[in-house]
């Protein structure tokens, strides 16, 4: 296990970036929607605080893209 | 009754016709510009146009060859030249990208000002569907940045939005980046096009980019229009709540440093933009080649038909993203008022 472990390369933060920020985003989006089956009236601002959100979670990808060798 | 409807036309003629003009053309301004300097680094450009010759030369390396047909596979970063030549020494390029940009946008123009030369109290045909975009977009846009800011935002957001939707299906239509040219393989079949001569400009970073600093500018204009540069100062490094005394002391130097963050952010705004956009519109070009490719001789048509679907449903989320990121940049650094809309 431990060789195979040291022989990985690549930009592996890359891989992890992109996974945390998939799972913010679906969080975002499953809360959004929950929020929106208690509140409908609310639809438009939980709509701007979920955009909002998904673009911040999804801004650490582009972080972890300029952090790569 | 009346006054709305002439409202709401002559907003509809000066959205369609005035804006996307303009925007059209800082955006061949801005393409062209970025294609003379192209930001994205092209290798796989640069492999392809190098395959024919080296092809033709002599028998290469085999190393090289296999390297340059593993690169052929999918889309390249690079939109392909289709006109390259000098004129008085001006280099003059134009590429795929730009050649199916300037028809989707010669093709909103004209339709919009053929749907608006003889407008009626009761709109049908042409007039009407452009009406009802124009008018849903607002109603759209007024619920979440508020009356005011839609007036004089409004044209901005309704022409990126159109413009970006309109790319995006334009760019499903087949056809599109599979007429052209390409290198046909040993056995003598042409499986890939290596330069396609339309191709989806979404999936060229050149355009995504340019949207996106056209935003960035015009967010500055409008924050400085509004707030003014002291207001703009205080919005990002002023301390918000109200504290007093020493308190208020401390808040003053953590809101300084909060303004520092916040700029980060904000510069980074234009790069999340356009990778976002150009992320999924090259991802979901790359899809529907692999699939066509995947799918073989026999089976190439069927694979791909569920994705296209799915691109039908990203290409118009993506420019919805696109419209509402920037609406929403925009609203935040409106003074306090505008927030109280919700």
């Amino acid at each position: 296990m431990i060789p195979i472990l040291a022989e990985l390369t690549g930009n592996l933060h890359i891989g992890l970036a992109a996974l945390g920020a998939a799972l913010g985003v679906g969080f975002i989006g499953m809360k959004a929607s929950e929020a929106v089956g208690r509140n409908p009236g609310a639809a438009t601002p939980i709509l701007v605080q979920a955009i909002l959100s998904t673009a911040f979670a999804e801004g650490i990808v582009f972080f972890a893209i300029y952090l790569a060798r | 009754m009346m006054t709305c409807f002439s409202i709401l036309t002559r907003r509809t003629r000066r959205v369609i016709g005035g804006g996307l003009l303009g925007v059209c053309a800082l955006l061949w301004a801005g393409g062209a510009a970025w294609a003379k300097a192209p930001v994205v680094p092209q290798p796989a450009t640069a492999a392809v146009e190098a395959a024919p010759a080296e092809a033709a030369a002599a028998p290469a390396k085999p190393e090289h060859k296999a390297e340059a047909v593993e690169k052929e596979e999918g889309l390249p970063q690079g939109a392909p030249l289709l006109i390259d030549t000098r004129i008085h020494g001006e280099p003059i390029q134009v590429n795929s990208s730009m050649l199916i940009t300037w028809i989707v946008a010669i093709v909103l123009i004209i339709s919009a000002q053929v749907a608006t030369r003889r407008m009626k109290d009761v709109p049908q045909g042409g007039q009407n569907f452009w009406e009802w975009v124009v008018e849903s977009l607002y109603n759209f846009l007024q619920g979440i940045i508020g009356p005011s800011l839609v007036r004089r935002t409004f044209w901005f957001f309704a022409t990126i939005f159109i413009f970006i939707l309109s790319l995006n299906w334009f760019s499903l239509i087949p056809g599109v980046g599979t007429i052209g040219w390409g290198v046909p393989n040993e056995a003598g079949a042409l499986t890939h096009i290596t330069h396609p001569l339309l191709r989806g400009p979404n999936a060229d970073l050149n355009m995504t980019l340019a949207m996106a600093m056209l935003f960035f500018f015009f967010w500055i204009v409008w924050a400085l229009q509004v707030n003014g540069v002291r207001g703009f100062l205080m919005h990002l490094f002023g301390p918000k709540g109200d504290t007093k005394g020493f308190m208020k002391l401390l808040m003053v130097v953590v809101f300084f440093f909060v303004g520092l963050l916040e700029i980060v952010s904000i510069l980074f705004r234009p790069v999340s933009l356009s990778f976002r956009l150009f992320g999924n519109i090259f991802a979901g070009e790359n899809t529907l080649e692999t699939m066509t490719a995947l799918g073989g001789p026999w089976f190439g048509w069927l694979l791909p038909i569920p994705f296209y679907f799915l691109e039908l449903l990203v290409g118009f989320v993506q420019a919805m993203v696109f419209m509402l990121l920037t609406a929403v940049f925009t609203l935040l650094i409106m003074p306090e008022e505008g927030h109280e809309h919700h």
